[in-house]
């Protein structure tokens, strides 16, 4: 592999994320203000690692049946007996509430002629395999076999489900198919620490909406993981997006861009007010009346700060102590190799998966995580999109369904693009395209393995 | 739909037949909203911007806002109460309405700004004592302080009325602390806002804290002689507000509630009534925000209020403390309209 040091990054003229928190009308709080020091090898990467079926098949052996993996959320299985299955590449894992606290996850086989356990969330007191009848336990003891003697060879304590093993961490439940792996906490690292102010356990999924795309995994989530994009493929939002001010840090395990709002993109060459800077967030007909109008002596930041506020104000009982940059900003994380959680209260959850085993397509899911007071409402189940629907079709997912329409639409055209092109690699920016750069990097040490 | 690029300056215009115009430095041309080039000498536009013009679901943002009426000639300040010579001047013809609220015990939830502290403020210079909650310790304190100066006991504690049992344990300790209860206001609400997270939340707060409320307040009314209830609902309960939200409904559900309640605990002496308000505006509260903000939605909302201008927490909570009062005897299962002339509708 071509690689390059990043010595010193050279950054985008404008304000830098640092100073515009300055600026604060609150107290900024300290996770904003953690950088990492950067040395991320990976300039350009081999365009096979998007195309081809070969590497696709080496990272189900050495990626994804290695690494721990976001597989459901907690309450989507709140009550002993509930279930549900996760799916990665052609693997299935079988998710269920085995205790008041404790959750499971087993291979969903049955260990007599291997029928998927499970087809999709339920509810029952026992696992039973639809085909002949074998049951277990929700521990994973066998519990029945109709015929018991036919079986005399099937020992009762030899034909325990197997396990995998299970990690939770702010309401998600995360499985990993290898027995030796590290624990969950260890994979996290610092991540705990970063959403303490942000608690995402205490959030209910509010939408989830899944869309198979006709491009690689990783083509589809390294869309969402730079703003470099943003001014070629969401030129409406440029008065009022720091696209090229954000600030990238990579960790161990993962990495975060924060993205200014309400502050003008550098690439413009005229200076937006700030009703232009708040325009552009509501896409604004030239001869229409703003949504919001900017009142004299606001920033158009403060009052996106100050509406967020009002629209948390019965959910989130610390609202007011929160920055304008909390309220404001988009905090972007990458938890290797492919949970996206966004910080602050954004509300989004990414998550991206190979599509089966065909290197050319994937699923991407947009989960909406709110925060609510009392009693926890009930999750939204996965709303699935058909080829021929577009985000908008969702309306569970507001004005950003459009947002998604603009980056998807590049997506299929990249995947063609790189099975059409001659050249051999792609290339990363240095300083915009460090996520990218720092998930190839983790990704070539896992399959270096 | 126009729409101008803001990194190129082309202006964007959806067409009912469904096809984008382009006019860029002079010259035109029209796409199709994928972005082929249909006819016109401008040949090249963006083809991400073209989705986002002629793209799926696109429709003109719901509905223009009316221009604001022009403002009426000079809206009436709301007018003093202290009228005429001062109570105890030999002039003074009459002492006025006597409330018969002196040396009773109310308790008023989400009563540290806004309608909850008028309301608590009003019956504490009537002389009664008053047990307030609210979520935020620090309101508590200042709202305690103020409430003291007017010398009633005033018993706090920080809240989240969601909460049922915390909720209840709270009526149980005010009732001990101040040794009975007369009157109860049900004032807290979760405020406006779409979406199942807002239904949970309005459902609790709004229509849930004082149904648990009145039953766990139940034996403590039941004893006293005059036992009294007020629910603050809305007038957002009673003619379309512009948006349908779960505010609009709870609000519904809580004068329903009350007039349930009347005919059930007439017989035990307790009476209950709901005020609606209309738009109230007061520093810190959704209507300066919304002034702020949304301008446009402020404008149409002040021009609907009859008597031209908004009203204020003091005029809401004259109201609720009229119906709190013995001196409203008869009145049971009235929803009382306090306005300034927003809502249109007759109040049969």
């Amino acid at each position: 592999m071509a690689s390059e040091t990043a010595t010193e990054a050279a950054r985008s003229p404008g304000i830098s994320y640092q100073q515009l928190l300055d600026t604060d009308t609150r107290p900024v709080p300290e996770v904003l203000r953690w950088q990492s020091e950067r040395e991320l090898p990976a300039v350009r990467v081999p365009i096979e690692r998007y195309t081809s079926r070969a590497w696709h098949d080496l990272e189900v052996e050495r990626l994804w049946k290695k690494t721990w993996q976001f597989a459901c959320r907690e309450e989507e299985i709140p009550e002993v007996g509930d279930r549900t299955v996760y799916e990665i590449a052609d693997l299935s894992v079988l998710i269920v509430r085995a205790g008041a606290s404790e959750i499971r996850a087993y291979p969903n086989a049955c260990l007599h002629r291997g029928r998927a356990l499970c087809d999709g969330p339920g509810r029952a007191a026992e696992i039973r395999c639809p085909f002949h009848g074998w049951t277990w336990d929700l521990d994973g003891q066998l519990k029945r076999i109709p015929a018991r003697w036919d079986f005399p060879h099937v020992e009762r304590e030899r034909t325990r489900l197997p396990e995998l093993r299970v990690g939770r961490w702010g309401g998600f439940v995360f499985v990993n198919f290898d027995p030796g792996a590290p624990p969950l906490a260890a994979h996290l690292g610092e991540l705990p620490r970063h959403f303490e102010r942000w608690p995402l356990e205490r959030r209910y999924k509010e939408a989830h909406v899944a869309k198979r795309l006709p491009c690689n995994w990783k083509v589809a989530q390294e869309a969402f993981m730079e703003a470099y994009h943003v001014v070629a493929t969401h030129p409406q939002m440029l008065p009022g997006i720091g696209d090229a001010n954000s600030q990238y840090d990579a960790w161990d395990s993962f990495s975060r861009a924060i993205t200014p709002n309400m502050t003008p993109s550098p690439h413009l060459g005229w200076e937006p007010s700030e009703q232009d800077m708040l325009d552009s967030m509501f896409t604004r007909s030239v001869d229409a009346e703003p949504l919001l109008r900017v009142p004299e002596g606001m920033t158009a930041r403060q009052l996106l700060a100050q509406v967020s506020r009002m629209q948390l104000q019965a959910s989130v009982p610390s609202v007011q102590d929160l920055s304008d940059a909390e309220l404001a900003d988009s905090f972007y994380y990458t938890v290797f190799p492919n949970f996206h959680p966004w910080g602050a209260y954004n509300r989004i959850v990414y998550r991206f998966r190979p599509a089966g085993n065909d290197p050319d397509h994937s699923i991407m899911e947009v989960i909406y995580l709110a925060p609510f007071r009392g009693r926890r409402p009930p999750p939204a189940p996965v709303h699935w999109l058909g080829d021929d629907e577009d985000w908008t079709q969702a309306p569970e997912l507001g004005f950003l369904a459009r947002v998604f329409n603009q980056d998807t639409a590049n997506l299929g055209r990249v995947q063609r693009g790189l099975h059409a092109a001659q050249h051999a690699h792609v290339t990363f920016g240095r300083y915009q395209e460090t996520k990218l750069r720092h998930f190839h990097a983790l990704l070539e040490r896992m399959l270096a393995a | 739909m126009r729409l101008r690029h803001p990194a190129t300056g082309a202006l964007y215009t959806l067409r009912e037949d469904g096809e984008v115009e382009v006019e860029h430095e002079g010259r035109r041309g029209v796409f199709t909203p994928a972005g082929a080039w249909r006819s016109g000498e401008l040949r090249e536009a963006d083809p991400h911007l073209l989705g986002w013009v002629g793209g799926p679901s696109l429709a003109p943002r719901g509905g223009t806002f009316a221009a604001p009426a022009a403002a009426p000639a000079g809206p009436r300040p709301p007018p003093t109460l202290s009228r005429g010579a001062p109570r105890g001047d030999p002039r003074r013809r009459s002492q006025g309405m006597e409330l018969g609220l002196s040396g009773r015990k109310a308790l008023v939830t989400a009563a540290t700004r806004g309608i909850g502290l008028a309301i608590a403020k009003q019956l504490a210079d009537q002389g009664v004592d008053l047990a307030i909650c609210a979520r935020a310790a620090g309101g508590l304190e200042s709202a305690k302080k103020d409430l003291e100066s007017r010398g009633v006991r005033v018993f706090t504690k920080a809240l989240d009325v969601a909460d049922g049992a915390g909720l209840r344990a709270f009526v149980a300790e005010a009732g001990q602390a101040l040794g009975g209860l007369d009157v109860f206001v049900s004032n807290a609400s979760g405020g406006a806002g779409t979406g199942e997270n807002a239904w949970q939340a309005n459902f609790e707060i709004d229509v849930m804290s004082a149904a648990r409320g009145v039953e766990a307040a139940l034996p403590l009314l039941a004893a006293s002689e005059a036992g009294a209830i007020v629910f603050v609902s809305s007038t957002a309960a009673l003619e379309y507000l512009g948006v349908p939200q779960p505010y609009n409904a709870m609000k519904a559900a809580l004068i329903a509630h009350a007039h349930d309640l009347a005919q059930a605990l007439a017989p035990r002496g307790i009476r209950v009534n709901t005020v609606s308000p209309g738009p109230i505006f007061f520093e810190g509260g959704s209507w300066q925000m919304i002034q702020q903000a949304m301008k446009p939605v402020y404008d149409r909302a002040l021009a609907q209020c009859a008597i031209g201008r908004m009203g204020t927490p003091e005029e809401v909570a004259r109201a609720v403390v009229f119906l709190a009062s013995p001196a409203a005897s008869l009145i049971t299962g009235a929803n009382l309209v306090c306005d300034g002339g927003f809502t249109k509708r007759v109040q049969y």
